[in-house]
């Protein structure tokens, strides 16, 4: 590793120098605890060294004897690609500490990265053979820095497994953590679900997201209150609309102080759960029976066909004769819509199921019943899934057609009625509202999905989804 | 006949000793009238109980049909096929069929799947549970227990298949190519695998394949089938003592007859099948042939 025309080295650090690396040491993470005794005992094992800008420490693969600390510059770190690998690519600078795959298990200690130096770097080199020696002595000591050690690893590989191996009394870890198994297996739903979180939250993606909508608001704002572009004019306007919402006092009625907002939300909330609920109550047991009987299908099947692409304002006038009340009519128009949605794509799920499924459990002795609740039904699930992504979208489409039609109160209303009354600005509270509430109830469903479907989150998982 | 070294360790050997299947004269054919597709035609061979029956024949020669036949998924449109005496009339716990295709329930678990059959009879006990432990050490798969199919490797999911399908206890286990598309490193660990299993049950196995390799590494009996419509075209005895292993079987010198005289019968039945498609193809190989004739002399 040590490459003689760049690194320049001392073989035996004066004391002086050892002082020096002794109070950088103390800055360091794996040692910061650590007692005076026991750092010059550390010191004495390691070496100043030096590299040039673009000049390779070490590759992956070669063999690990040092652990580097960084005194000045910076080097990059590239971890080798592990299935579990959380961060690559790290810049090392002054205080940080890599090469920590000298001090892992005698006969596995190999590079699982590549270090570069980027700008001129100086570096201590410490003997990992050397200081586990010398840790032994320390038992106590030396179960800290192990575990410091495992959590520098832990935080790099993202892998709990690693560190556990790590800590292991006073030294090694019996594997390489590149062996260590994959998180995503044992992992439980929820755990999974944070890992996705957190690792969203540090891709570019939440910034892109942010930007999308600045973007959106910005185009908003210019169109129709500072060029005050021909179709915009008669638009409320961003800050307008804004103003409104936040207002204790609104001019039009509504906004977050009042209580007919939040009256309002929650009875378009009610509306659209009672009939999501009654859909899929009764939709993907129908799509399951259409998928599963030829015969059930042959009867049913054409007339569910054509009463499918009737438009839901079409429905509209026989609500209103069938339904008495306000009330009804618009939870049995917002219902139709899913309904057929559900039913549809659970029919679809069943008919997407390999056959080979249903011969293995044949073979296997399962009886049509078991068949149909172990085969069909975890089978059709994912599809059944996208059904009520489906279905929960169009239950709120067809929820503001119907309140703008027949009913009282609920954003649909809302939105309206703010039009008949010249109440510009609250329509856009209305629309804003709506937008954000159905996105609310179709990130519910999914989620409530992922969790049922958990053998189909790793499929998805593994595919790099 | 062979010299087969069995185990009779297992203490379900004695129950998986059962189980002939005699297929007499059977033919299968799909559509009507002029229409209509033979692909088997009075085929008949018997597979022994205890032993390894391998069927080997040209792709596309309707050993899947025969399979089906066997499974009871399908009824064969004339003769019969019985399994200890009695007609087959459908699928049934007593023939345990694996196809080409994986098919482990992507929704349950590896150890779920293996408990899959067990529990759909509503057994699922004690002995199930211990046996299913055993069968998951057997098929190395003891740390894979919690994952879902697609987590695992092909040759791992084929494992887990054999797992799931033994701890049934079936009389007979038909396989229909079943290592198919595993890498050539991973199949020859199958091979040996799956030999080693086999050994130690004695049960009755049908094994379908399309490789002469891994014919003449697993089987007692060999089918040789014709072209379509299959009919059995000779039986190889392999007489080859058993544990085999792969390398000492490329020098073993009644290992390489057989398998000559398996090629050149399986050659003969594939080149049928290619000609059968075209007037050129026929020409081609019969002028080939031909020279192959002159050079010899």
């Amino acid at each position: 590793m040590f490459r003689e025309h760049a690194a320049s080295m001392q073989s035996r650090p004066s004391s002086e120098a050892e002082q020096l690396i002794v109070r950088l040491l103390k800055r360091t993470m794996p040692f910061q605890v650590i007692s005076e005794g026991m750092l010059q005992s550390v010191a004495a094992v390691s070496r100043p060294f030096s590299y040039r800008a673009g000049e390779v420490i070490y590759r992956a693969g070669d063999k690990a004897d040092d652990v580097y600390v960084v005194v000045s510059g910076a080097v990059d770190h590239l971890l080798s690609d592990t299935p579990t690998t959380v961060e690559r690519n790290r810049v090392m600078h002054s205080g940080d500490v890599f090469g920590w795959a000298a001090v892992l298990g005698q006969d596995k200690r190999v590079r699982l990265a590549t270090a570069t130096c980027v700008e001129t770097a100086e570096v201590i080199r410490i003997n990992g053979a050397a200081l586990i020696e010398r840790l032994n002595d320390d038992p106590a000591t030396a179960k800290v820095v192990m575990s410091r050690f495992a959590t520098m690893i832990t935080r790099e590989f993202g892998a709990p497994a690693a560190a556990a191996q790590i800590v292991a009394p006073n030294r090694t870890v019996s594997d390489a953590p590149a062996a260590v198994p994959r998180p995503r297996g044992h992992a439980t739903g929820l755990a999974l679900t944070l890992y996705r979180i957190s690792r969203w939250l540090r891709s570019p993606k939440p910034f892109l997201m942010l930007l999308g909508f600045a973007l959106f608001l910005g185009f908003w704002y210019l169109s129709v209150q500072v060029w005050k572009l021909p179709r915009f004019r008669e638009m409320p306007g961003l800050t307008t609309v804004f103003h409104e919402w936040f207002s204790k006092n609104p001019t039009y009625g509504l906004s977050f102080y009042t209580p007919e907002y939040y009256q309002d939300i929650w009875v378009s909330v009610r509306r659209v759960g009672i009939a999501f609920f009654l859909a899929t109550a009764l939709g993907v047991p129908l799509g399951l029976f259409l998928g599963w009987s030829r015969t059930f299908r042959e009867y049913v099947f054409p007339v569910f066909e054509m009463l499918r692409p009737i438009p839901v304002l079409a429905w509209v006038p026989l609500a209103i004769l069938m339904f008495s009340g306000s009330e009804t009519p618009v939870i049995f128009l917002t219902f139709l819509a899913s309904f057929f949605a559900t039913a549809l794509n659970t029919m679809l799920g069943v008919e997407s199921i390999d056959e080979s499924y249903t011969r293995a459990a044949d073979c296997l002795g399962a009886s049509k019943m078991q068949v149909f609740r172990h085969v069909i039904v975890p089978g059709a699930m994912p599809y059944i899934f996208t059904g009520l992504q489906i279905s929960v979208g169009v239950a709120w489409f067809s929820l503001v057609a119907a309140e703008m039609v027949s009913g009282q109160f609920g954003l649909g209303y809302v939105i309206n009625t703010s039009y008949t009354m010249v109440r510009y600005p609250t329509i856009g509270i209305g629309m804003i509202t709506l937008g954000a509430v159905g996105y609310v109830t179709s990130a519910l469903v999914r989620i409530v999905g992922d969790s049922m479907m958990q053998w189909r989150v790793r499929e998805l998982a593994l595919g790099g989804r | 006949m062979s010299t087969v070294v069995k185990a009779a360790g297992t203490p379900t050997s004695a129950k998986a000793q059962a189980g002939e299947i005699v297929v007499s004269s059977v033919g299968k054919s799909y559509g009507e009238g002029q229409f209509v597709k033979e692909v088997v035609k009075d085929c008949s061979f018997t597979i022994e109980r205890g032993k390894l029956t391998v069927m080997i024949g040209p792709s596309g020669c309707g050993k899947s049909t025969l399979i089906r036949l066997l499974a009871g998924f399908e009824k064969p449109t004339s003769g019969s096929i019985k399994i200890n005496g009695k007609p087959v009339t459908g699928p049934g716990k007593d023939r345990l069929v694996l196809f080409q295709e994986s098919a482990l329930f992507p929704w349950m678990t590896t150890y779920d799947n293996i408990m899959y059959g067990p529990r759909a009879r509503g057994e699922d006990t004690k002995e199930a549970r211990s046996l299913a432990e055993m069968l998951l050490d057997k098929v190395g798969l003891r740390a894979f227990r919690k994952k879902y199919p697609t987590q695992l490797s092909g040759g791992m999911q084929r494992r887990a298949e054999l797992a799931r399908a033994m701890i049934n206890n079936p009389e007979v286990m038909i396989l229909d190519e079943p290592f198919r598309g595993l890498d050539a490193m991973s199949k020859e660990l199958m091979w040996e695998y799956y030999s080693r299993l086999y050994e130690e049950s004695g049960r009755t196995n049908f094994f379908i394949t399309t490789d002469i390799d891994e014919a003449i590494f697993l089987a007692d009996r060999l089918l040789i089938m014709t072209n379509v419509p299959t009919q059995v075209r000779a039986v190889v005895e392999i007489d080859i003592p058993r544990p085999r292993d792969l390398v000492s079987l490329v020098d073993d010198d009644r290992a390489n007859e057989v398998k000559m005289e398996a090629l050149s019968l399986l050659h003969e039945e594939a080149m049928k099948s290619f000609a059968g498609g075209s007037k050129a193809a026929a020409d081609f190989i019969e002028a080939y042939s031909k020279r192959l004739r002159t050079k010899k002399e």
